[in-house]
């Protein structure tokens, strides 16, 4: 599909800095993207949340960018920014009016340069009260918020890097020093460890010159060893059920599966989506609209670096029992195993994939974050229509072929009942 | 190479150049109103529909009509039953999407270009020739009771339908959510929603809303040939009581065991199409609307109670309020309250022309970046029919924005900001929070139920 060859430029700086530059000058708006090659997967026990807490620090000003202002040079400008974080990676992005493309290359490079400096203990004390009500506010404090940490504690060998919530432990939250977060920015925050993407409207020219100036002098400084890519299996599945103030019992069932880009990985996208992904899916239309033992029910392939895992979530109507919606899911399976899955379905999941990534092209800062994202993962930026074909290669035998691979397998059950 | 001083910041080049999209109008054959904005850079299109049918309309026994009106409309209609009908739009990779909101129910389609016929098609069928079954219904009403059951365990939406609900007062129809209540939901039969069609879905206050990769003759004999049989009727509106503020009361529900206490904090404003609209904006973006305001900076940056905390002027049709909210740890309960009252006291007091300098920057600079999909766009275009702005709103958008003095924000601050005429409400626990916000001494702290 031609729409989605998308044109780029890749060159690296001395210091080992990636840089992708892929132009479009429909709005005159420019997108920076900047990953950087650490996320929760790099930390260690004791110590969770710490890559989450650094990406706040980062907002916090720099040798040459004093408290607040950060935010405020880029809003001024009429800019939007923001960063992230998630096991493998962490990235921070703004989108500007085109004339103030300097700007952010001066901020960024900065950071990236000159953090350490404007470092202080009251900023960290601060940053680490403010996350701490992120989790509160975003796990504790929201019902069945605890999920995800009690399942991937448990999916999980004690000490895999996926074994713990990005986010962090609400006592390694509270438990950072400034040696911590100085030897995290000295170990991984360096040129040749991140990945810049400039995409919109720009010279090109100009701005290979403007990141020489600002990032070229940022010294290399980076020493740590790649994680290893590996998918853990269980020796038999584990049952955990937790006693929780909420109305409805809640069912969660997690497999381990493929790591993201591997061979199953886009199969088991399509798996999700033919199970949960509209009112005629599979599960959907069992649970939910026909059987109505369920409220609501998902499905997704949540795949990083090292490896995935597969997830069905389902939400039990009053009176009913996680054991009948456990039945009934693994009735589904089995029923797909011996008749397939239709052409129909596939044709129905395929087209919706195929125009979310048209759809997705609205979006500069998608473009840009995509870019990035492509080039971690592949090291190749311009991935997007090969992605596409991921998905059009699936078939209904591939798909029974990774139920019986992954989805025959030991899993975490979970389970949230109604402490009432 | 060019030697860098790193303690200067960059100046801007050259201005933008930015053009907004041109908006484009007619009427079908059978006066529906069309609003069309082509942009042909991708092949997609969006369409909106606004039906003038919000939970407003609700009669006050049947709370919760309008959402499950939008709940059944896609639920079969022409010749597919429900699942056929959505397999329909699927198949094309088309999204349709239908969503009730206090004043209009809104239907949604994207997609793309090669399948726009086709989902039109699909699209005017639902509008058009919806099944509005018994069991389709009994179905989705089963949905909404235990949906509103869920509510309960939701602290934040807690907060905001409680706050809505005090500050509204009773008798006013935005102090209902759209989804209803259980005894409301259950008084609403399937023939109930038939004639809540028949009556909002048959009117002539329709507007519809297409932008992407279309041109205007094409657009016109589609919906000509798809909308044609439909004869509209004239419309009619509601009246609403209006309610006013009152001395500042402070409430609190408990929610047993929460480690963190939803706060919300306003009362009601003036409506949408008033003089000082502009100048709002400005004055809420130094006060809360954005992260480098005064309350999230004090509340986050600074004192380190919450995640974030923001204020926004929340605007309807025939009402409007101001409210801050945040979410802060239960220990910081007493104090985050008494920063923000502290707050909107102190904007009383002026802004300073700094500030304004960086409201106006933000707001004229960004601008250009709410016009990059087709969902922005539509988006802008609804709100613009909504509240039946000019046709130049766009066009003059930014110069208004630009010529808002510092007296002006002032004035605006006097005018919309009540510390003292304000509804608190806060959803925690009790037990640790009730002593603290007696310990503020702005009045009886009144415990409540809801919902």
């Amino acid at each position: 599909m031609e729409i989605l060859n998308i044109d780029y430029e890749k060159y690296k700086l001395k210091n080992g800095l990636e840089v992708i530059f892929h132009k479009d000058d429909t709005l005159p708006l420019v997108s920076v993207n900047i990953w950087y090659k650490v996320g929760s997967a790099n930390e260690r026990k004791g110590k969770t949340g710490l890559a989450h807490l650094f990406e706040h620090m980062m907002f916090q000003g720099s040798e040459n960018v004093p408290k607040e202002m950060h935010f405020r040079f880029i809003q001024e400008a009429g800019g939007t920014l923001n960063g992230s974080t998630t096991y493998d990676r962490t990235n921070y992005y703004e989108k500007v009016p085109s004339n103030f493309l300097e700007l952010i290359l001066w901020l960024e490079s900065d950071r990236m340069g000159y953090l350490l400096p404007a470092l202080t203990q009251e900023k960290l004390n601060n940053q680490k009260d403010v996350v701490s009500n992120e989790r509160l506010e975003r796990y504790d404090n929201q019902p069945y918020g605890l999920a995800w940490e009690l399942i991937i504690t448990h999916l999980f060998p004690e000490d895999h890097p996926y074994s713990w919530p990005t986010i962090g432990f609400m006592d390694d939250i509270k438990s950072y020093s400034l040696d911590n977060v100085r030897k995290f920015f000295e170990t991984y925050y360096s040129p040749a460890n991140a990945s810049l993407v400039v995409a919109g409207s720009f010279d090109a020219d100009q701005t290979r010159d403007l990141i020489e100036k600002y990032f070229g002098d940022i010294k290399d400084s980076h020493s740590f060893t790649q994680l290893k890519n590996s998918i853990p299996g269980l020796k038999e599945s584990i049952y955990l059920e937790k006693k929780e103030d909420v109305q409805l019992e809640r069912l969660h069932l997690a497999w381990h599966s493929d790591y993201a880009y591997g061979r199953d990985d886009a199969v088991l996208d399509v798996l999700s989506d033919i199970l949960s992904g509209s009112k005629n899916s599979r599960l959907y239309k069992n649970l939910v609209f026909e059987k109505e033992i369920a409220q609501d029910v998902s499905v997704f392939q949540y795949s990083g670096k090292l490896t995935g895992s597969f997830i069905i979530i389902a939400t039990a109507k009053p009176g009913i029992k996680s054991e009948q919606l456990k039945e009934e899911i693994f009735k589904e399976l089995d029923n797909i195993k011996k008749n397939k899955i239709t052409e129909k379905e596939l044709t129905k999941s395929k087209n919706g994939i195929k125009s979310s990534f048209i759809y997705s092209l609205q979006n500069i800062d998608s473009i840009a974050d995509q870019l990035n994202s492509y080039n971690y993962f592949l090291n190749e930026p311009n991935y997007f229509a090969k992605d596409l074909q991921r998905y059009e290669n699936v078939n209904a035998d591939l798909i029974n072929s990774c139920i019986e691979k992954y989805l025959t397998k030991p899993y975490v059950e979970l389970r949230i009942l109604p402490s009432k | 190479m060019e030697q860098i001083n790193r303690s200067v910041k960059p100046s801007p080049t050259n201005e933008i150049d930015f053009s907004l999209p041109e908006i484009q109008s007619f009427s079908l054959d059978n006066k529906l109103k069309v609003f069309f904005v082509q942009k042909n850079d991708l092949p997609i299109l969006q369409l909106n529909m606004i039906v003038n049918a919000g939970s407003k309309f609700d009669p006050d026994d049947k709370k919760g009509l309008a959402n499950l009106t939008s709940m059944l409309i896609d639920e079969g209609a022409g010749n597919y039953n429900a699942l056929e009908l959505s397999d329909e739009f699927d198949t094309l990779g088309s999204n349709f999407n239908v969503g009730a909101s206090q004043d209009n129910i809104f239907l949604s389609l994207q997609t793309l270009k090669e399948y726009f016929e086709r989902s039109l098609d699909l699209f005017s069928t639902v509008i058009t020739k919806p099944h509005l079954n018994q069991t389709d219904f009994d179905r989705e009403k089963r949905k909404v009771l235990i949906k509103i059951l869920q509510l309960k365990d939701e602290p934040d939406q807690i907060a905001d339908s409680a706050y809505e609900y005090l500050i509204f007062g009773k008798d006013n129809p935005y102090s209902s959510s759209t989804l209803g209540e259980e005894k409301s939901v259950n008084n609403i039969s399937n023939e109930d929603i038939k004639l809540f069609y028949d009556l909002y879905f048959k009117l002539d206050n329709f507007a519809l809303i297409v932008v992407g990769d279309s041109s205007i003759n094409e657009l016109k004999e589609n919906l000509n040939l798809l909308l044609a049989k439909w004869q509209p009727k004239k419309t009619i509106d509601i009246s609403i009581n209006k309610t006013v503020r009152s001395k500042t009361q402070i409430f609190l529900i408990h929610k047993e065991g929460a480690v963190q206490s939803e706060i919300r904090i306003g009362h009601l404003s003036s409506e949408r199409n008033e003089d000082d609209y502009y100048s709002k904006i400005l004055l809420n973006n130094i006060l809360g609307g954005q992260f480098s305001s005064r309350i999230n900076l004090n509340l986050r940056e600074n004192k380190g109670y919450t995640y974030g905390a923001s204020s926004r002027f929340n605007y309807y049709k025939n009402g409007a309020h101001f409210i801050v909210s945040t979410s802060v740890g239960s220990e910081n309960t007493g104090n985050a309250v008494k920063e923000i009252v502290n707050e909107l006291h102190s904007i009383r007091k002026g802004a300073e022309q700094k500030e304004l300098d960086f409201a106006k920057s933000s707001t004229i600079r960004r601008f250009p970046s709410n016009f990059e999909t087709n969902k922005q766009i539509a988006s802008n275009l609804t709100a613009k029919y909504i509240f039946s702005l000019p046709d130049d709103y766009f066009n003059n958008y930014i110069e208004k924005i630009r010529s808002i003095s510092l007296e002006e924000v002032n004035q605006a601050a006097e005018k919309n900001i009540f510390p003292e005429e304000s509804i608190i409400l806060i959803v925690g626990d009790k037990n640790k929070v009730f002593s603290q916000l007696e310990n503020l001494n702005l009045g009886e702290v009144k415990q409540i139920n809801y919902p």
